[in-house]
């Protein structure tokens, strides 16, 4: 196939992907997530229980239970979904009462039915059916007989262990003030669980304060109706469960002698309705035991509903009416200070059934939808910014190919959008930040093959050869990086907490797309163009067909460079000493509150407010056109639970009147996951690339790659220690882009040094070091340049959470680019030169001038110093390496040619060219040169031909240019 | 954290080794990896075998590294002298 041929099918196939996206766009709605549509968000750790581990088919048990409870809330397309092994993200769009739906969603629900006089105990840890002070006689599960939550554990702990097998945990733990006599946290059935729970609670331990240990087989309770002071001491034995009963729901007691109070009725099972027959047999005929004339309700006994460990009711057995026990043919209900509400969210509970593990909240959010929709606008808005700057760099620097790549990114963005329609991919406001950075992606391949072309425009090749050279020699280099940007994206998506997710998905899809647009697509349009006016000339592709290389020693001026880093890193981690990393409540735990205020109010104001009810607080100004009253604030306090959330509102309402909040709280545990998640992936993300650098190039250049990624990642935590910037999810996202981003302009570097080495087989390290950069300067910097426009539009216009990623962003892509010249290459330079093939050339060097290296290869008499190397043979037929046009050569290359004629130097003549050569007599003939010295005087260029040349592998030696003469 | 200021002051002090002929064990990358250990090691030593969390660091912590980079450094220097590294002067 020609390459017209094949350009042709190209562009009709993006043409015909062009419509079919336009359909997608206008036919399939966009899925935004909550932060851009306002909803409930939460995030639940799995812990395992006495009855189940933390399998998979736990969490996947778990999870159907739990969407079966928010199909009960009637919740439009909820989201709930495993994130690692044993988390659950709870999405709820729509929603506003976070405290509501998850109590509905997220608890356990293990129901439990007790025998209460045989199962209350004592002081001496032992039943006292009979002594009212034990089981508070006819008031019982009311309080009557109860003691302090200290008491009653300290009594529980003094119980012995049991195993009967009806235990329903397996021991608790509980911290405790001996001073004061109060429970500070607890239970939880894990030690650690519970010093997680009381750090999260800013619970300080001391002298004063223990840890108590509640043996298996006991358990604490609370009273019935929350009576918060008030808790009972209980064997663990229970006679029912949840799973024994059937069919639960919400009903009114309106039989006879019923008040119409709600009620939650249910049926039992078949197992069930023998053991229920059984135990108020026994409850009852225990009740006639004890009756001996009088008022026989005195001596009622009965049996108690324990949900979550808390008291639901505790109702009587009348001996007299069932001394045979209740017949459970009919069922059963649980009444008592039900609301209507409440009533059917228990009878929900019960229908469900209960979840096989605990889940401890660890994370949740309220996103209103007006704040939801400011997010969107200004993401929407930093985006098309975003994309206008770096169309108007390409178009300024790059003229026709700069035009050519602005349509490109249109196209580009037209597909990406069709892509996350069709998936349909759910955007978040972290979605968007990567969606925008991609843009930076897209533009950075065009720049490295535009790069290229205008260099072989330079080097005075006609304009066609330059397009399709420009295209195979920057084909390597963007491909590497690509997919670096990828599998750092890959590994961010497996490790990252949700949010950061979206980010990660859409920066890899991105990253796949803006391969065929900017590589594909605009090798089409220009290979079809190559040939006509709209590119005859250099200077409509933005160059001069002469030579412009900025050439300056960069690996002479390395050291004071990298003294400069090192002073740099000096003030670092003084600063990180100094101060720390302000971490912000994704890592710390804490409460943060959005609130649109309706009337006009101040920092200050806000925080007159908010001090009295949460304390220390930290407040901020949002503004934003689509908040009620144009304003918002930010307010950040140490973790706040919900009845305090709501006191905290109503502070800031009776102040400003109703306003709408918005709220995220953190625990501890969600924390310590996204910290623990962010090292593994930072370290992940460096094996990754360091294999990836070491496969691609060889590994030596892997230890410069990693340690200027080390400086990069260090720089810019540094900057955020000595500013004070708070420490995000987005931040470490941003950190692990910058992984990505760093490693472009590096891979940019060592691909030219690469192709540099065996076409310099005179050169020092530092000399082709130095050429190589002179060469990619540009190139780099602009790569940088149009990454950072978009992050910079993110950073001016964006909103908070964009600011966080924009912020690092920032930071990183400028270290990434200073780094990849003054910290990685020099880092290459000491170590290759102390390679002995290299010292041996840098010492013929030395002894060839005088006692010093030039910073750029210098050959004797202007001779050429360097081979063009043998273009590798590639498939026919691959739409990425098109027919190579060599066939038109313009009157500079014609030129080239003449002049190598006459001056080739072949590389195994290295050692006698480098030397100063006497002026020749001109009325002398010129001798015959001496016989070639033994190749083994230097190094031949196929000795330092790396891996991926197909050449070396198979150990085949390359072809000397045969064309050229010998001087 | 205090790890992170460990580091970070290592490679801080790795940085002007660049102004010594390298005879370094393992050239600049062994230089590097004595810095940084050199530094992690001494600063570990220096807080009673803890390393330092966000609210705990001082300025102290990051100085401790020093010391510790500046052996790291040495070690590696008299390993490669020991070893014959001739000197590379660039």
């Amino acid at each position: 196939m020609t390459d017209r041929r094949r350009n042709f099918f190209v562009l009709l196939f993006v043409a015909g992907l062009l419509v079919l996206s336009g359909l997608v766009i206008v036919a399939k709605p966009t899925v935004l997530g909550l932060d851009l549509k306002g909803g409930v968000s939460l995030v639940y750790q799995a812990k395992p229980t006495k009855q189940s581990a933390v399998t998979g088919e736990a969490v996947d048990l778990t999870i159907d239970i739990m969407r079966q409870r928010v199909d009960t809330l009637g919740v439009a397309e909820p989201e709930i979904q495993r994130t690692g092994t044993d988390q659950i993200d709870v999405s709820l769009p729509n929603v506003t009462n976070a405290e509501q739906a998850a109590a509905q969603v997220g608890k356990t629900a293990q129901l439990y039915f007790y025998d209460w006089e045989t199962n209350v105990l004592g002081p001496n840890c032992k039943p006292q059916p009979t002594d009212a002070a034990v089981t508070g006689g006819q008031a019982a599960g009311r309080g009557a007989g109860a003691v302090s939550q200290y008491d009653a554990v300290a009594r529980a702990a003094k119980c012995p262990a049991t195993n009967t097998g009806k235990e329903t945990t397996t021991g608790q733990y509980y911290l405790v003030n001996d001073k004061t006599k109060m429970v500070l946290a607890g239970p939880q059935e894990a030690k650690a669980d519970l010093e997680a729970e009381a750090t999260g609670n800013k619970i300080t331990q001391n002298a004063d304060t223990s840890v108590v240990r509640v043996n298996q087989g006991t358990i604490v309770v609370q009273a019935e109706g929350r009576n918060a002071g008030r808790y009972y001491v209980m064997r663990d034995a229970p006679a029912l469960g949840g799973i024994d009963i059937t069919d639960p729901r919400q009903s009114l007691d309106s039989g006879a002698g019923g008040n119409g109070q709600p009620t939650v009725t249910f049926d039992f099972t078949d197992k069930g309705k023998a053991v229920w027959q059984k135990i108020t047999r026994e409850i009852a005929q225990r009740g006639q035991d004890s009756f001996f004339g009088g008022d026989a309700r005195s001596s009622f006994q009965h049996f108690a509903i324990v949900l979550d460990g808390e008291l639901i009711s505790a109702p009587f057995i009348d001996f007299q009416q069932n001394p045979d026990g209740i017949d459970a043919t009919n069922g059963s209900e649980i009444s008592g200070g039900f609301t209507i509400a409440t009533a059917q969210e228990l009878a929900n509970l019960l229908k469900t059934g209960a979840l096989p593990i605990k889940l401890d909240l660890i994370s949740s959010s309220s996103i209103s939808a007006s704040l939801g929709k400011q997010a969107l606008n200004q993401g929407a808005i930093a985006g098309l910014i975003g994309l206008a700057l770096v169309s108007l760099f390409l178009l300024v620097v790059y003229r026709v190919l700069g035009l050519i790549a602005i349509g490109a990114l249109g196209v580009y963005a037209v597909f990406l959008f069709a892509l996350v329609k069709l998936i349909p991919v759910t955007l978040t406001l972290p979605g968007i930040a990567g969606l925008i950075l991609t843009i930076g992606v897209a533009a950075d391949a065009n720049i490295v093959i535009f790069e290229r072309v205008k260099e072989e425009v330079r080097l005075g090749r006609a304009i066609p050869v330059a397009i399709s050279q420009g295209y195979r020699k920057g084909l390597t280099a963007i491909i590497d990086a690509n997919v670096v940007i990828f599998m750092v994206a890959f590994i961010l998506f497996m490790l990252a907490t949700s949010g950061v997710k979206g980010f990660a998905f859409m920066l890899g899809v991105g990253t796949i797309v803006s391969f065929l647009t900017a590589v594909l697509l605009t090798q089409a349009v220009l290979g079809t163009l190559a040939r006509s006016r709209t590119v005859s000339s250099p200077a409509m592709l933005g160059t001069h067909s002469k030579r412009q290389r900025f050439r300056w020693d960069y690996m002479g001026a390395s050291k004071w460079f990298f003294s400069a880093s090192g002073v740099i890193l000096l003030v670092c981690a003084l600063a990180v000493g100094t101060n720390g990393l302000n971490l912000g409540i994704d890592f710390a735990s804490g409460t943060r509150i959005v609130a649109e205020l309706p009337a006009s109010a101040t920092e200050q104001a806000v925080r007159d407010a908010v001090v009295p009810v949460a304390g220390n607080a930290k407040i901020q100004r949002v503004s934003g056109a689509d908040f009620e009253g144009g304003q918002a604030f930010q307010v950040s306090v140490d973790t706040v639970a919900p009845g305090e959330r709501a006191a905290l509102e109503k502070a800031l309402t009776a102040k400003f009147g109703q306003g709408t909040y918005s709220f995220q709280t953190i625990g501890p545990t969600f924390g310590k996951t996204v910290a623990e998640s962010a090292i593994i992936a930072v370290i992940a993300s460096l094996i990754v690339i360091s294999a990836y650098i070491a496969l691609r190039f060889e590994w030596r250049y892997a230890v410069p790659v990693l340690i200027a990624l080390i400086h990069d990642l260090l720089i810019t935590a540094g900057v955020y220690a000595l500013l004070g910037l708070e420490v995000t999810t987005s931040t470490v996202a941003a950190l692990l882009t910058i992984l990505g981003y760093s490693l472009y302009d590096t891979i940019i570097v060592f691909d030219r040094v690469r192709e540099n080495v065996p076409r310099m087989p005179r050169a020092t390290f530092s000399q082709i070091l130095n050429r190589s950069l002179s060469e990619v300067l540009m190139r780099s910097l602009a790569t940088s340049v149009s990454t950072l426009l978009p992050i910079l539009a993110l950073l001016v216009l964006g909103g908070p959470t964009l600011q966080d990623f924009a912020i690092a962003l920032t930071v990183g892509v400028i270290t990434g680019a200073y780094s990849s010249i003054f910290i990685a290459t020099p880092v290459m330079m000491h170590w290759k030169e102390a390679e002995p093939v290299w010292r041996s050339r840098r010492a013929r060097v030395v002894e060839a001038n005088n006692g010093v290296v030039p910073a750029y290869v210098t050959a004797a008499g202007g001779a050429a110093t360097e081979l063009e190397p043998e273009q590798p043979k590639r498939p026919r037929g691959r739409l990425t390496s098109p027919e190579n046009p060599e066939r038109a050569v313009s009157g500079k290359e014609f030129d080239e040619m003449v002049r190598d004629l006459h001056g080739d130097q072949a590389p195994a003549a290295t050692e006698q060219l480098d030397r100063p050569r006497p002026e020749p007599d001109p009325g002398v003939k010129e001798p015959e040169p001496p016989p070639l010295p033994s190749s083994g005087a230097d190094a031949l260029p196929e000795d330092l031909v790396l891996k991926d040349d197909p050449s070396a592998s198979k150990g085949s030696r390359r072809k000397r240019n045969r064309k050229h003469g010998r001087r | 954290m205090g790890l992170i200021a460990w580091v970070m002051m290592g490679l801080a002090i790795w940085h002007f080794a660049i102004f010594i002929p390298d005879r370094f064990w393992g050239g600049i990358v062994g230089a590097f990896l004595c810095a940084i250990f050199g530094a992690v090691v001494v600063g570990f030593a220096t807080s009673g075998f803890t390393v330092p969390g966000n609210n705990s660091i001082t300025i102290a912590t990051a100085l401790e590294a020093i010391p510790g980079a500046l052996i790291g450094l040495a070690v590696a220097y008299a390993i490669g002298v020991r070893r014959g590294n001739p000197a590379l002067h660039l």
